[in-house]
């Protein structure tokens, strides 16, 4: 068996991978112009302030760009080949990229709505992705 | 600082893929033609610039240790494609600081040997904690350079409607000036059909719109002007230059702005700040007779030409139909075939292809009078070389 490369978790990560085990989307959010961003960091990208906190996310954004993957660079991905990639513009504003799960073969599309849903990997790893809101 | 720097010598290995050779043997094949080309000695290289390292290219270290030199400037970056034009340009510099007489810029690859760093399980580089250069994110499957390239190029054909069907134009251009040229690896022409019907690799790239995975080595040396002067080949003057583009609204392969990663999804076109390298010599962009650019993937070629203003936002896909990017064109690109056709050595085949058009030796491909030619990249960074001839 091969296994799924796992997210690397350091410090300014773990907040985002703790919540995503709560299955609870968390943004870092600026305290002072209340912008959030991706990837997390220790200061706001926009103004520069250290005074950062976890703000939990509505979960819901919109597809900004998206991709199939047809080699199977991952040997424990060749199962899945054709899978999807999508980046998901987030209402906060904010950009990450994931799964669309329940596309039952369609392709996606650039500006669909979707929402977050949790995959409990295994006891220490929940990964976040995406499906088509209704 | 006066910017007088001149390439006075080129060299490179045979380009191939499954070379058997080491790295450093390839880079000393470069090395003693780029010596020999230039009419100088061992003894006279004291500089070294490395674009890439270890694991797929080779440390300074080792090519001071392992060619005999006695080095007292070097640069090298870290391992990535993007820093071909920084490790020029830094050459460039240390020669005109004085830190230097001659540099030696040294690009030796064997892609095919390690090309599992390249994607996929040994792509550890690519799954950092806030996520690949190249917009990697291997937990979900998206690994290598081409994934982000992918992700760029998708949401740029839902904004500006381009098609694949365009973008065949910029692989087969270039696939049709390898055709021309000894040293490339892909010289069978490629059709729009073999193009449409070739396999998807990451959607929208299809197999040709991704480079070779190739192995071989190139040497450029690098020395001041006024030094090249009594050196054996015409000097090529580096005449001007401008830096990588970086911050919230950029991605490695994407316009500025498109909406990768953390652009902000505001498209601009180019900027004057995009063009500086044209401000700081006084060449116009109409003086320039060939684009020579880092072609991993053809949407790059895109992107680059945008970057740069000879089209605008949106337009490249159009713009480089009916030749108008091949030799005889109005802007020929890659005129050796590039990292797509002629082989990946990170771009250094280019520079050295450009070497050659301005001294007037490219044979079959030579644009004729050859006299100021661009290196620019979609990440924004630009070496302007000219003929040496001086211009007001």
């Amino acid at each position: 068996m091969t296994h799924r490369p796992r997210p690397r978790i350091g410090p300014d990560n773990a907040p985002f991978w703790e919540g995503c085990r709560r299955h609870t989307l968390v943004l870092p959010t600026c305290s002072e112009c209340g912008k959030a961003h991706l990837p997390p960091g220790p200061v706001c990208p926009y103004c520069f302030s250290d005074r950062i906190t976890w703000r939990r996310a509505t979960g819901q954004g919109h597809i900004s760009t998206w991709t199939i993957v047809h080699k199977a660079w991952f040997p424990a991905f060749t199962d899945d080949i054709p899978y999807n990639v999508v980046q998901v513009k987030l209402d906060e504003g904010p950009q990450l990229t994931s799964n669309l799960v329940g596309l039952s073969g369609r392709t996606p599309e650039i500006g669909q709505r979707v929402e977050v849903v949790f995959d409990d990997v295994d006891d220490t790893l929940t990964l976040h992705r995406f499906r088509v809101l209704a | 600082m006066k910017l007088d720097a001149a390439i006075v010598g080129i060299g490179h290995s045979s380009f191939g893929r499954g070379l058997p050779d080491s790295q450093l043997s390839l880079a000393a094949t470069a090395f003693k033609n780029a010596l020999a080309d230039a009419g100088i000695e061992r003894r006279d290289v004291d500089g070294l610039s490395i674009h890439l390292g270890w694991p797929i290219g080779v440390d300074y270290d080792r090519v001071a240790e392992g060619f005999g030199l006695e080095i007292r400037y070097v640069n090298q970056a870290w391992l990535h494609g993007r820093f071909v034009t920084n490790a020029l340009q830094h050459a460039a510099l240390a020669v005109c600081a004085g830190l230097a007489d001659v540099v030696a810029c040294v690009t030796a690859i064997s892609f095919t040997r390690e090309r599992g760093f390249l994607g996929g399980p040994g792509d550890v580089e690519g799954n950092r904690e806030e996520g690949g250069t190249h917009g990697e994110a291997p937990p979900y499957g998206l690994t290598a350079p081409a994934g982000g390239a992918a992700l760029a190029m998708q949401r740029y054909m839902h904004v500006y409607k381009a098609t694949s069907e365009q973008l065949a134009a910029v692989p087969m251009t270039l696939r049709r000036h390898a055709t021309l040229n000894p040293r490339a690896i892909m010289k069978t022409p490629l059709t729009l059909e073999a193009h449409q019907n070739a396999r998807m690799v990451v959607d929208p790239l299809r197999l040709f719109d991704c480079c070779l995975i190739s192995d071989g080595a190139v040497v450029v040396l690098v020395a001041r002007a006024d030094r090249a002067k009594n050196m054996r080949q015409k000097p090529i003057r580096i005449t001007g230059m401008q830096g990588v583009r970086s911050g919230r609204d950029e991605f490695i392969f994407a316009p500025r702005g498109l909406g990768i990663n953390q652009q902000s999804g505001r498209v601009s076109a180019s900027r004057s700040i995009d063009r500086e390298v044209f401000a700081k010599t006084g060449i116009e962009r109409g003086d320039v007779q060939g684009f020579y650019t880092y072609d991993a993937f053809s949407p790059l070629v895109l992107f680059a030409l945008e970057r740069f203003g000879y089209c605008g936002a949106g337009e490249a896909a159009s713009w480089v139909q009916g030749g108008r990017i091949a030799l005889g064109g109005e802007l020929p690109v890659n005129t050796s075939g590039g990292l797509l056709s002629e082989a990946h050595v990170g771009g250094w085949n280019s520079i050295c292809e450009m070497v050659r058009q301005l001294r007037g030796t490219a044979g079959p491909s030579q644009i004729a009078d050859a006299a100021v030619l661009q290196w620019g990249t979609a990440w924004g960074d630009s070496v302007i070389l000219t003929a040496g001839v001086e211009r007001h």
